[in-house]
Order: structure tokens, then sequence, then C-alpha cells
């Protein structure tokens, strides 16, 4: 599944990022690489952006972002 | 040794970079809790051992890609001045991610020490740590430091010597061995062309095809780059991802491998203070109104509290320091002119500027409460949706911010910005913004007009300002700067707990920037206006020069609701080189007939009495201030008992309609940034942009408060 459809405080493992460039390099600097577990945190009140917690660090990301972002729920 | 080390400071945003250079060299370089707060190249100096350091603070990448402006600066000082070493601070309750730079900056082959910064919360979260071992498998001195504590400072420092003496460069990340060979092949014809910069860092760059780099190799040697091509192809081939996946993941890889065997941390972990607070500040109910409460409350607090102080400082400014000023000139015998220069002009404006300096403090105070808190990131992160409905950025919300201090660092914090039209649009944007500087034009008209209302009224002029900025932005986005809107990833830091000496240095060191350009440029234009006011000397003002000026133009401004007294025209002129001279004018102006002292018979034996006043009311205005914070929700209900108003106040009493008075207001607060303004934006983007502001804030702010005005008069006001 997508890490834009994974529910509000559900944890899941990354798969695949996909995107071009500059996206793909951006997350995977922030620490989203493949194997890494993360976590749904908190939505945005307006719905956009969520924030995510991976290996500590507080990451928000809009959803059209996290649709790029294949995870696997846990 | 040599005499002189040059040391650059490298590491992620938010690490406590410029922290730690401060704690080292004791400058007051800008620190606060989200990631970009250092966007540009800044130096400092320092004496250790007999050595002296240049201490150059980069701002943070996360890696040494060149794709922000950010990168590229760091990539580019990093390459061409070749500091004598690095240091690379790492955030060291993060290490992973912090460990994907060091593992970049090990192949430019310059001495290197790692420190660990934030090892108090490190600590405090019972992480555990191999020193030893680090040391051993970076290669390199890793030094645990509390920047803001002032922790493990000197030992960063010995360090540093220690590494330039012996030129201890980190080692270098191996990867896997279809990768390493590809490598080899390439660092042998990089040899061979006779590449200037480390061979070991220009083959992976060429091999990750980083355009920046490359170009800039280029234009030094010749080289067929079909060869590093194939090569591209046969790795990508092997492992079904572009070179730079395959790279990365094989150095996250080598991280997580080293992490492993140094680093534990206990397996029950506690919740943290972060998670507690985010559950209220980002909750999807609260959030939002929680935020317009926090930021109302600010400006209440700013407003009802700085109004007693106000009300002294003007006291002892203009009834204290003026009277015997003007008193001591009379005694001299000094030619009318000059009196007439020195109070009417000088003090009348300055004077009036430097009593709203209270009211700049506790603004600052607040300002630095927000930036050091780690709140920041959080509002961008509950706005980005807003601003992303007008095109714009969450990330361009916090410059927007920082803007509600001063335009000027607004403009530079634009550089967070990962794109370039982005970063045009906002800095287009922040003028409207109203800045401390345009407060006392708020504190002065609310004063008098809005005595029941002061803080609301201002709050309003805030929420305008962002309102008319957010359509702004929405109109700019269609026509001039149209285009995809770029990705929303950002860090969000953990909240700290700022000092009082913390948030004291910030708000101070702003105060005294804001007394300073009172003593010189402010000084400054009140002399050259009062010129313009007196010439011809002895002519009524009506018919000076900057008189029959503005009562030549002030037919613009009728519809926009003050085209009816010229002096409200005068006062905006001189108002171009900084927003506080529109109030120091209006003091020139309309005080015009008190400057009466002069001619007053003082009681020169009632100084002692005056000056004994002066100190009980200053200890009386304090209690104001607390009763006005903590005992009135409804804004001045103590003061609101008709105060007595000073001349000048009257006299602009007399020539406005409340209505009039918020159309100038709102005219102020829209009207072209200030000269420093302009010039950060030249010195940012050059000539066009300053021209685009200059149309955007004449046109805009005439039409909203045209609006205003007639709309307000159709209501009946
Ligand atoms: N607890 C703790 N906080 C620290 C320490 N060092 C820095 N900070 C805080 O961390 C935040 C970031 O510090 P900065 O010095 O601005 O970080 P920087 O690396 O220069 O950040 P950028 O300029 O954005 O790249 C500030 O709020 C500091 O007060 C430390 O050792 N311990
Ligand atoms: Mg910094």
């Amino acid at each position: 599944m997508r890490l834009s459809e994974l529910e509000l405080g559900k944890e899941a493992v990354v798969v695949h990022i996909g995107g071009n460039g500059f996206l793909k390099r951006r997350l995977r600097e922030m620490g989203l690489v493949k194997g890494e577990k993360l976590k749904v945190e908190h939505i945005a009140p307006l719905g956009d952006p969520i924030e995510v917690v991976i290996k500590g660090t507080r990451i928000s990301l809009r959803k059209s972002e996290a649709d790029l972002v294949e995870v696997e729920q846990l | 040794m040599k005499e002189r080390i040059v040391i650059a400071f490298v590491g992620n945003p938010n690490v406590g970079k410029t922290a730690l250079i401060n704690a080292i060299s004791g400058a007051q370089l800008k620190v606060g809790n989200w990631p970009g707060v250092t966007v540009e190249k800044k130096e400092a100096f320092f004496t250790h051992r007999g050595v002296e350091f240049r201490l150059v603070d980069l701002p943070g990448i996360y890696s040494l890609s060149p794709y922000t402006l950010e990168e590229r600066i760091s990539q580019e000082f990093l390459l061409e001045e070749r500091p004598d070493a690095v240091v690379n601070v790492l955030d060291s309750t993060n290490l992973e991610r912090n460990l994907y730079l060091t593992t970049q900056l090990a192949d430019l082959e310059i001495p290197t020490v790692v420190v660990l910064n934030m090892w108090d919360e490190f600590q405090s979260k019972g992480y555990q740590l191999d020193l030893k071992m680090l040391e051993r498998v970076l290669g390199v001195p890793c030094v645990p430091t509390a920047a803001t504590k002032g922790k493990g400072v000197d030992e960063v420092l010995d360090a540093v010597l220690e590494v330039v003496e012996k030129s201890r460069v980190p080692r270098k990340v191996r990867f896997k061995r279809i990768i390493e060979e590809e490598l080899s092949k390439i660092e042998k014809r990089l040899k061979e062309a006779g590449c200037p910069y480390p061979i070991r860092w220009s083959a992976v760059k060429l091999l990750e095809g980083d355009g920046f780099f490359s170009e800039k190799l280029f234009s030094k040697i010749k080289l067929d780059v079909s060869f590093v091509e194939e090569a591209v192809e046969r790795i990508e081939a092997h492992y079904g991802d572009d070179v730079e996946t395959v790279l990365a993941e094989q150095r996250y890889g080598y991280i997580n491998g080293l992490l492993k065997e140094v680093f534990k941390r206990p397996i029950q972990h506690k919740m943290e203070l972060t998670d507690i607070i985010d559950k209220v500040l980002l909750n999807r109910v609260l959030g939002l109104p929680v935020f317009f409460v926090m930021v109302y409350l600010m400006f209440k607090v700013t407003f009802d509290g700085s109004a007693p102080f106000i009300d002294w400082m003007d006291g002892f400014i203009n009834g204290f320091l003026g009277k015997w000023i003007s008193y001591l000139l009379y005694q001299a015998h000094l030619p009318g002119w000059l009196r007439s220069l020195v109070v009417g002009g000088i003090f009348q404006g300055v004077g009036l500027v430097l009593s709203f300096i209270p009211l700049m403090l506790i603004l600052y105070i607040f300002m630095a409460l927000l930036e050091e808190s780690g709140y920041m990131a959080r509002a961008a992160f509950l706005m980005d949706r807003v601003m992303h409905a007008v095109g714009l950025h969450g990330k361009s919300f916090i410059p927007l911010v920082i803007g509600f201090g001063c335009n000027v660092p607004a403009i530079l914090a634009t550089r967070t910005l990962e794109n370039e039209r982005d970063r045009k649009l906002t800095a287009l944007l922040v003028p409207f913004m109203s800045c401390g500087a345009r407060l006392p034009i708020y504190a002065l008209f609310t004063g008098i007009f809005f005595v029941r209302h002061r803080a609301e009224v201002v709050f309003l002029m805030y929420l305008l300002g962002m309102l008319v900025s957010l359509i702004v932005g929405l109109v700019l986005r269609r026509t001039v700067f149209s285009g995809e809107a770029p990705p929303f990833i950002m860090e969000l830091p953990p909240y700290r707990l700022p000092t009082l000496k913390m948030i004291w240095n910030s708000a101070w060191f702003r105060t005294k920037a804001f007394i300073r350009k009172a003593g010189t440029i402010i000084t400054l234009a009140m002399v050259i206006l009062w010129l313009f006011l007196n010439i011809p000397f002895g002519a009524p003002v009506e018919k000076s020069l900057l008189g029959r000026f503005s009562r030549g133009i002030s037919f613009v401004f009728v519809p926009a609701g003050f085209g009816h007294d010229w002096r409200t025209v005068a006062a905006l002129i001189p108002g171009t080189a900084a927003k506080e001279i529109v109030v120091g004018a209006l003091g020139q102006l309309y005080g015009g007939a008190s400057s009466s002292y002069s001619s007053e018979e003082i009681n020169p034996g009632s100084f002692r009495e005056d000056l004994k006043e002066q100190v009980v009311s200053f200890f009386g205005a304090f209690k104001e201030a607390f009763r006005n914070i903590f005992m009135s929700w409804k804004s001045s209900v103590f003061s609101g008992e008709e105060e007595e108003l000073g001349e000048v106040a009257k006299s602009i009493a007399h020539s406005f309609t409340p209505l009039q008075a918020f159309c100038y207001m709102v005219f102020c607060l829209l009207w072209m940034p200030c000269i420093s303004t302009l010039g950060i934006i030249y010195q940012e983007f050059g000539w066009s942009m300053v021209g685009m502001s200059l149309a955007i804030t004449t046109i805009v702010p005439w039409v909203v408060s045209s609006l205003i005005y007639n709309v307000g008069r159709l209501l009946g006001y």
C-alpha cells in the first residue's frame, strides 16, 4: 500500500520509493530508505500534510509526496 | 603549525552548528530551533593556544548534492577554499541520518573532527555509544558536546589542532565490488587528466551525475565522459535502480552496520515531552484554534504590557528631557532656528520613535520564544494546506512569520525554500508582514482612536497583512509565477526549552539595532525632514518645500481616506527610509506648536522634583503593565478612562476620523518596504525584483485602503 493511505497511528515498513530525482533524493536523505520502519504520528487539521516518525525523527510531507512511497503495514 | 586555521562547520540543519560556533567564539550568530536558520555563510574569529581560528558557519545540509542553494554554497566552499579542517557536527540523537553526510564528507579528504552535539539530550534518552570504537571506524576524533551549555567546547578545538597537525582525514566508505571496480576506472582516468579536486570525490560525483560539480570540473580539465555513462548503465542494469539510489543504500548499509556495533538504545522507551505537547498543538481539532489564540495573545500581551511603559517613556522623553533640554538651549542663547531644529526637529521625532522601545522589546522576546521553542516548523506544518491552496509552500510561512519581527531577515530566510520561483514569490509577500517598525504607527493611532480595542485593531492589521499577502500570492502565482508546487518535506525538531539568557540575548540584540537605527538613520531623516519643512525659513509649514509638494500630490490619496490632510502624505515620504520615521515625522508635523517650551518660563529649581516624579511613575508603569496583562481580559479596561492626550496626539485627533485613521494604518502597513528591505531584495534577487516589489507595494495599499475607506463610508463610519 501507499504511505498516503496509511492510517493515523499505524506503523509500516518502507518497501520502495518512487518519484523523480529531487523528491526521491530528499526523502532518502531524511532517512526514508528501504526496510525502514515508520509510523504516521499526526495528520494536519486540514487533512494535509502528514507527519511520520522514522528512527525517532519527525518528518512532515504532503499526501501527494507520501503517494510515492510504497509501504507494507505491520 | 599554521598561524591561522580555517574551520568549516558542516552538518545537517538544526544540529547546533551555529550554537557551537557561538559557544567557542562568543559570537552572537543567529540560532533557532528549526531547520534552516543559517542560510548564508557566516564567520567568527577566535584564538586558542596561540592559534587564530577562522570559524565558517555553513548552512545546514542533508547531503553534498547540489540541488538547493545551501548545498551549493557548502559544496563550493569546501571544494574551492579547502578549509584546513572540517568540524562535522552531528545531532547525536539521530546518528543514522547525520552520518550519511559524514560518509560523503570523507571523500573530500579534509582533516575532520566529528562532533556529537546535543549530548545532553542523548544522555537523557538513555542512549549509549562506544566512542572509542566509533573513532576507530571513522578514523577521526569524535567529541561529545552540548553547545548551548558550553560543554565539550575546548575539546573540539584541541581535536581540531590535532587533526590538522597530523592531517587525519576520515576513512572512506567502500562500496560493493561492482561499484568499486567502476570507480577505480574512473579515478584512473581522472588522475591522468590532472583532476584538481579530490579524486575519489570527483569519481563518485561523476558516477552520481552531479551536474553542478561536473560543470565545474570540465571547465578545468578536458575529459570524454562516455566511459562514465557506460559505467552508469552497467551499474543500473545490475541493480535495477538508479546509481544515486544504489550508492545511497550502500552508504546507509555501511552506517547501519557501524551503528549496530557501537550504538545502543534502551529497550524501554519513554514517552517524550515533544509527543505530549504535540498531542495538543498538532491536534486535528485544536491545532488551528490554538495557533490563532497564541498569536492573538502574543500581540495582546505585547500591547497591553508595553502601553504603560510607552506612556512613561513618552513622558520622560518629551515632558522631562525635552523640557530641560529646551531650557538649557534657551539659557545658552542659541539662535531660534537651531533650537527649533533640535527640539522641534530631532527631539520630537526621534523621541517619539524611542518611546516605543518597550513595545519592541516585548515583541522581540516573543519572537525569540517562537524561534527557540520549535513551534515555528509546526506553524508551517499547520498552515501548509492553506498556503498550498494559494500555490505557496508551508515553509514559506516561516519567512512570513519572521517578517513580523523584521522584513530583512525574513527575505534572507526565504533561502530555505528549495525552489527559486517560490523564493521570489515569498520575498514579494514578505513586505506585507507587519514588522516591528510598523507597530509604533499602530500604537500611536490606536492610542488615539481605538483606545478600547487596541489589541484587537492591531491584530486585525496583522491578519489583514496576511490576507493581502495570500491574495497577492494567489494572483502572482496565477500570472507571473505559474508552475508546479514544490514538495513539502521538512523535519519537525523536538521542542526545546530556551534559557532565559538565550531569549534575552536575542531580544536585546534586536532592540539594540532598533535603538541604533533611531540614533543614526532616523535622526538623519528627521534633520532632513526638518530642513524641507523649514525652507524657506520662517514660512508656515504649508508653504515649505515639503508642504507644497505634499499638498500637490495629496489629492491622489483622497480616495484612500487621508488625502484631506497633506501632513499625512508628507510623513509617508521620509517613511521610506524606515517605517518608524512615519511616527517621528508625524511628531514633527503635528507637534509644531509644542516646541513652546523654548519660550516658556521654567523654574530651574524644580529639576529634582521632576526627576523624582519620573522615577515614581516608572515603577507605577510596572504595576499597570501587570494589571493590564493579567487582570483585564477585555482590552485596556483600566486605561479606558480617556487618558490625557499629548500635544501631538491631540492635534492628530482633530485631523482624522477613526475610519480615516484606520485607512492610514492600513496604508502604512502595506506600503513600500523600507530601504533596508529593498536593499536585501536587491542583494538576493537583483533590480527586477526590486522594481516588482515597488510596483506591488504602491498599487496594493492604495487599492486596499480605498476599498476599506469607501466601504466604511457606505456603512456609515
Ligand atoms: N539541548 C541542546 N540544544 C541545543 C544544543 N545545541 C544547539 N541546541 C539548540 O538546537 C537548536 C538549533 O541550533 P542552531 O545552532 O541554530 O543549529 P544549526 O545547526 O546552526 O541550524 P541551521 O542553521 O538551521 O542549519 C537551537 O534551538 C539550539 O538552542 C545542545 O547541545 N543541546
Ligand atoms: Mg545555524
